[in-house]
């Protein structure tokens, strides 16, 4: 990869696709289209086609290619993926269907469990069996591997998940069901547990497992169909996937383990944020991404976006689902850690029985769209609520490209908000506005508060289309007090592909007590992890003095089931490198969980290893190549802030006429794709490519 | 009430989410398998009269609990609660708790000198000494020998611990580690409370968060009262049995009678067995929240769980019954009866709401205990209660592998079972036709096999039931299959082993728990054949079980037979 080139990065969501160009001098070209779900491929074909055209840009210039891909995700929530057999061992058919036992939601007798990826019919059990520490119970045989291999030759199956018990601690029988599946049926597609997620508990494994599966020959057809796309245009760099964890690596970790990359967009935008914020010098951050149906919060702390150690895919949207599982597809994979919640624009707003307002989950989504897109839609969203308060532009949004009937919003407020709940027009659109805010908050205390952190102790970075109307009120009530609004933030997911590293992460299960473990024995381990990072990283053509390597070991108390990451400097560990990680430990508890015990035992469950390439992106791509639209001349229009500030007559400009010189609020800032609301008693500045707001103390 | 239609909304999230973030402190600190994997705690905010204002996302059936136990701390500690106190309390007769394995805490909430609320935790310990490890024994004859009875105690003064509290309680127990960490990790998810209401009390001032527990609570009554109003008005009963209690062979009536009029609803189980012999005595804050439960699932889900949910609800159980001892009757493993209370309850519910009640499922009957010592003396206590299905719904299957809707307990991982303890799990999966057959059928039953090794022996203790009785079917439906319990010996011979029993369980022996199946609903001849055949291709349910319970055909190729199904369906109606 060179970073000196053009740098390409293509973000594909469900509706749109956004492709950034980085050009030679620091400025980009963005571009936007509709996703074209039947082929997702075909959309980035014509996107390439269109930001190369007009021969500005040299095919052969181009240094590398990231992408973000929402296809494994969406063969999963549509049910379209590969036809997959699990084999299993015996007495263990039913794990997967069993999973957890729980539902995801109290008391609801209406509940639907999601059907397993793999009927029961297609689940073979398999004549073998390990002990907790990985010892034959019952050797392996061949003839229940062969047997249940003809079963699936009958039933047509392309795709065939193994996980059998304890493979984590030794896999030695899970091998042998490859090579015989290898041996017997060559054309299948295999995903061995030991490969894709070495850890304990088998269910988590199992599912994992079958989720590979399940989406790996379609993850495999797509992105050959990407390539051959790329290719046609004459690029040559190679195409890298942005995976689960927010690395970046060769497009051959998607085809083996695809598990590793449902989450690959929201994870751009995280990691966009990360970048932004080491830009300008803030190591805390809360990214917080409003769309039109979904708000999403991450945390970044000291730099690094949190990870969680495994999501569920189609569980649908519930901050409390982080609490319960069981509504979506457990995968079991470094994942940027988001709380997403059913609030964004087209989010509708509706009294509850027992009158109270509520916002959302349900959502007008793009079609009929909220009131005041007069494409059909009656009943009021956020949006509609916005428009009303003089938040957004009355007449049109996107400099004119589309119409607003300030008229149909305030109708929808009135019939079905203000006048049920005997309001004034402006105080029911400020409700609808403050209970939005309210859900949002719930996302921002599920990565901050639930763990341990103050909000107040980080900046918001706001983006995705509605984040810089909600940031500053949103930001109020979860008491931050910084709000960045990165440069085109509306496409600020793709725009953080660019700034994504490469990156490998490694896991060694080893148990001890800590002041009793194996020190050569733990060593050995490490650098068999050391010795596969480098592979991995030659194979991403990384020179070996631009790697970066972070160890990490997985401690707890003993008995817990949850461990925290105490990072060890050294890659040799001596029993005092030991010691002081534990006293780190005891210091974390502490600090996440309110309390510690210092004469406890404390337990090492893995070690880890992050191995990254320091090649990146070095700078914010020029603002003003990514704007496009006519500038306005300054206006002003009545803005109602809540009951404490009213209505205040508030100027509106244009991003270009904010300078370093701090302005105070209330002001509103209009661009292409974004409105920006300063409210009243806040302060806004440019800064860096940025928009910074500032709250008043209150 | 408009702006504090907005204000509502608001406040109820702020409260939710400090319940939750409780809850995820205590799944991140907690040490023992029941209570970060199976999940067995739960959390709460209570105000200072001692009203639950909102429920963590645990376990629904101890939601009614948190107000009686606090009750009797605020009793005997009126005008002495301080900042940084904290309580703690199991016993069921002088601190109305659940039994002795659950210990409740509660932690006073200060801000500026003004008591706010009470954060709350209770779980479920692995151990509370006694003559049974696990604290779930069925053969119990009074409180005295199920373990350290903890009366409403003040175990924190100030921020400081109580040393004679922690030296009793470590010195009873025979997993202390696990134990008091437990205990631990349920008082960090009160700091955490407490903490986070701090907060929002900083920034909202104080008279305003006591005026919007309040409003919470008088939100919540409207809501219920809405549906109840919806509901018919009426009398509906329904009668349900326990096998036994394990002492003598009598089955145990559970009689609930359901009383609906205008917004009020009242519960009677006058009709209910007196209290028994062995420790499955349900004390009244458990059969309470039994009722909760049920009537809170017949509800819209969104509804805010309060007490002001509580208000309209009434519970009639005669002291002396099975659901409402008296001191000192055993109460060990409650959990049993408080399982069949939720299905006498629900039977009766499915009287008055025909079109949205499930049939009977196979809940949480099986409580499993094997314990012992390691060979170099540590002891070992593998606890785990089972959860099998729903019964089928009114329009739907029911879900095979869930929990009970009352409960809504997790499983612990094999791997987990074997990495922690000396035994080696042979089997956890389906039991093929143990479903209720039915319209829509009941879901199946299942089973565990729990194999010693490495140590020589242990004592297996087992609750569990449902041997005589089956889970019931609604409209029609069959009920589901029968429970079992199967000891294979080292000689590989196998024996029946009634529903409660204790022993020793020496190495190399197998013991298999058998699930019941959920009940069906509906006539199974009605049921659409080719959901039938689909069971069959995933043989859940054999061809004889389809020919013979729901007249459906598979011929031996596997296909559908149409006209062989037809031929079946109209042989039974003509035989009518």
């Amino acid at each position: 990869m060179t970073i000196g080139a053009h740098r390409i990065a293509i973000d594909v969501g469900g509706t749109f696709t956004d492709l950034v160009v980085s050009n030679l001098d620091g400025s980009a070209r963005t571009l936007k289209l509709l996703s074209t779900p039947d082929n997702y491929a075909r959309a980035i074909a014509d996107g390439l086609a269109r930001l190369f055209e007009d021969g500005a840009i040299d095919p052969q210039g181009v240094g590398s290619l990231v992408h973000a891909f929402t296809v494994a995700t969406n063969a999963l929530l549509t049910g379209k993926g590969a036809k997959v057999a699990l084999l299993t061992t015996a007495g263990f058919r039913d794990v997967l269907e069993i999973a957890r036992l729980r539902m995801p939601q109290l008391y609801n007798m209406d509940w639907d469990k999601p059907r397993p990826l793999v009927p029961r019919r297609l689940r073979f059990e398999i004549e073998e069996r390990m002990d907790a520490d990985g010892a034959v119970v019952t050797p392996l045989n061949p003839a229940s591997v062969i047997a249940a291999l003809e079963k699936m030759r009958e039933q047509d199956v392309d795709s065939v998940a193994i996980c059998l018990l304890h493979s984590y601690i030794n896999p030695a029988h899970e091998r042998a069901v490859m090579a015989l599946v290898r041996q017997h049926a060559p054309g299948l597609s295999i995903s061995a547990s030991h490969q894709v997620m070495p850890e304990i508990r088998e269910y988590e494994r199992t599912s994992t497992t079958v989720v590979n599966a399940f989406v790996k020959p379609v993850v495999e057809t797509y992105l050959a169909s990407v390539e051959e796309g790329i290719a046609g245009i004459g690029i040559r760099a190679p195409l890298m996937v942005m995976q689960s964890s927010g690395g970046i690596a060769k497009a051959d970790i998607a085809r083996a383990f695809p598990a590793r990359c449902v989450e690959s967009g929201p994870a751009a935008g995280a990691i966009g944020a990360a970048a932004l914020g080491e830009f300008l010098g803030e190591a805390n951050i809360i990214a917080f991404d409003m769309g039109g149906t979904t708000a999403k919060a991450c945390l970044i702390e000291g730099g690094e976006p949190r990870l969680t150690d495994e999501m569920e895919v189609g569980a649908g949207i519930n901050a409390g689902q982080r609490l319960l599982g069981g509504g979506g597809y457990l995968v079991r994979s470094p994942t940027i850690d988001l709380a997403e919640i059913g609030a964004g624009g087209g989010s509708l707003a509706w009294i509850d029985k027992g009158g109270a307002l509520r916002v959302g989950p349900d959502s007008a989504g793009a079609a009929p769209g909220p009131a005041c897109y007069g494409l059909g839609g009656t009943r009021p969203t956020v949006t509609d609520a916005n428009v009303v308060l003089g938040f957004l532009n009355p007449l049109h949004l996107l400099d004119g490209d589309m119409p607003i009937s300030l008229e149909a919003a305030r109708k929808a407020i009135q019939e079905h908000v203000a006048g049920p709940l005997g309001l004034e027009l402006h105080e029911a659109a400020w409700g609808v506005h403050a209970v939005a805010d309210a859900a949002m908050t719930r996302a921002i205390q599920a990565v901050s508060s639930e763990i341990g952190r103050s909000p107040g102790d980080f900046s918001m970075v706001a983006f995705g289309g509605n984040g810089a109307v909600h940031g500053a009120t949103l930001a109020a009530h979860a008491g931050i007090s910084e709000i960045i609004i990165p440069p085109a933030s509306g496409v600020f997911s793709a725009l953080g592909l660019l700034f994504a590293r490469i990156q490998h992460r490694l896991v060694a299960v080893c148990w001890y007590d800590i002041d009793k473990a194996d020190c050569a024995a733990l060593n050995t381990r490490a650098e068999k992890l050391f010795e596969d990072a480098a592979v991995l990283m030659a194979g991403e053509g990384v020179a070996l003095d631009r790697r970066e390597l972070q160890f990490t070991l997985d401690l707890r108390y003993a008995g817990q089931s949850s461990e925290l990451a105490i990072p060890v400097k050294d890659s040799v560990l001596t029993s005092a490198a030991l010691a002081s990680a534990a006293a780190q430990f005891h210091v974390e508890h502490e600090r996440t969980y309110g309390y510690c015990n210092r004469t406890e035992r404390v337990q090492i469950v893995n070690l880890r290893l992050r191995a990254r390439s320091l090649e990146r992106q070095e700078h914010l791509p020029a603002p003003a190549e990514l704007r496009r639209g006519a500038a306005a001349a300054s206006v002003e229009r009545p803005v109602y802030f809540g009951p404490e500030s009213g209505w205040v007559t508030t100027r509106v400009i244009r991003r270009s006429d904010l300078t370093q010189t701090p302005q105070k609020g209330p002001l509103i800032v209009e661009e292409y794709d974004t409105t920006i609301i300063v409210p009243p008693g806040a302060q806004v500045h440019a800064a860096t490519g940025t928009v910074r707001i500032r709250l008043g103390k209150g | 009430m408009a702006k504090d239609a907005i204000r509502l909304e608001l406040m109820k999230n702020a409260f939710a989410a400090i319940a939750d973030e409780m809850a995820a402190t205590v799944i991140r600190t907690a040490r023992s398998s029941v209570i970060k994997e199976a999940m067995d705690f739960s959390t709460g905010l209570l105000d200072p009269q001692g009203n639950l204002i909102a429920q963590g996302l645990c376990l629904p059936v101890h939601m009614g609990s948190f107000p009686p136990t606090l009750s009797t701390v605020l009793e005997k500690f009126a005008g002495d609660i301080h900042p940084g106190d904290v309580f703690a309390l199991n016993d069921p007769y002088l601190g109305n708790g659940l039994h002795l394995p659950d210990i409740f805490v509660f932690k006073p909430i200060f801000f500026e000198g003004r008591l706010l609320a009470y954060a709350a935790a209770i779980g479920h310990q692995t151990d509370i000494g006694g003559r049974v490890a696990g604290g779930n024994a069925c053969d119990n004859t009074e409180i005295f020998q199920e373990g350290l009875r903890i009366p409403p105690l003040r175990v924190i003064a100030q921020g400081k611990p109580d040393p004679v509290f922690f030296d009793i309680l470590r010195l009873n127990v025979r997993v202390p580690e696990t134990v008091i960490g437990d205990v631990q990790a349920t008082i960090a998810a009160c700091t955490r409370g407490e903490r986070a209401l701090m907060t929002l009390a900083g920034k909202h001032g104080t008279d305003a968060i006591v005026a919007d527990m309040a409003s919470l609570l008088d939100y919540s009554e409207a809501l219920t009262r809405a549906e109840l109003a919806a509901f018919p008005d009426g009398t509906w009963e329904f009668e349900d049995f326990l096998d036994d209690d394990g002492f003598s062979e009598d089955a145990i009536r559970i009689f609930a009678k359901v009383i609906k009029k205008g917004s009020d609803i009242t519960v009677d189980f006058t009709g209910t067995s007196p209290q028994v012999k062995g420790s499955i005595n349900l004390p009244i804050a458990m059969t309470q929240s039994s009722v909760y439960a049920c009537l809170r699932s017949i509800m819209d889900p969104a509804l805010p769980t309060n007490s002001g949910f509580m208000r309209p609800i009434k519970v009639i159980a005669v002291s002396g019954s099975i659901v409402n001892p008296t001191s000192p009757a055993p109460v060990a493993a409650r959990g049993l009866t408080s399982m069949r209370v939720t299905e006498a309850v629900w039977g009766a519910l499915a009287r008055m709401l025909p079109d949205k009640v499930f049939a009977c499922g196979a809940q949480g009957d099986f409580g499993v205990t094997i314990a012992g010592y390691r060979k170099e003396g540590r002891p070992f206590v593998l606890l785990e209660f089972l959860f099998g299905t729903w019964g089928g719904r009114p329009n739907k299957d029911a879900i095979d592998a869930l929990s009970s809707l009352a409960v809504n307990y997790s499983n612990t991982p094999v791997e987990i079972v074997e990495r922690e303890q000396p035994i080696r799990i042979e089997e956890y999966g389906f039991r093929q036709d143990s479903c209720g057959a039915g319209k829509y059928r009941g879901g199946l039953g299942m089973v565990r096999e729990y194999h010693l090794t490495h140590v020589d022996e242990a004592v297996l203790q087992v609750r569990s039931d449902r041997q005589k009785f089956r889970p019931y079917g609604l409209k029609g439906g069959n009920p589901g299959a029968h429970a079992g319990n199967v000891l294979k010996n080292l000689d590989g011979k196998r024996s029946a082993l009634p529903g409660k029993f204790m022993r020793t369980f020496l190495r190399g022996e197998t013991y298999r728990a058998e699930l019941a199946g959920g009940g069906g609903w509906g006539d199974a001849y009605a049921r659409a054949p080719e959901l039938v055949w689909q069971d069959v291709l995933d043989e859940k349910v054999s061809r004889e079980s389809a020919a013979r319970d729901y007249g459906v055909s598979i011929s031996d190729d596997g296909a559908l037979d149409v006209a062989g199904t037809e031929r079946l369906r109209l042989a039974r109606r003509a035989a009518e």
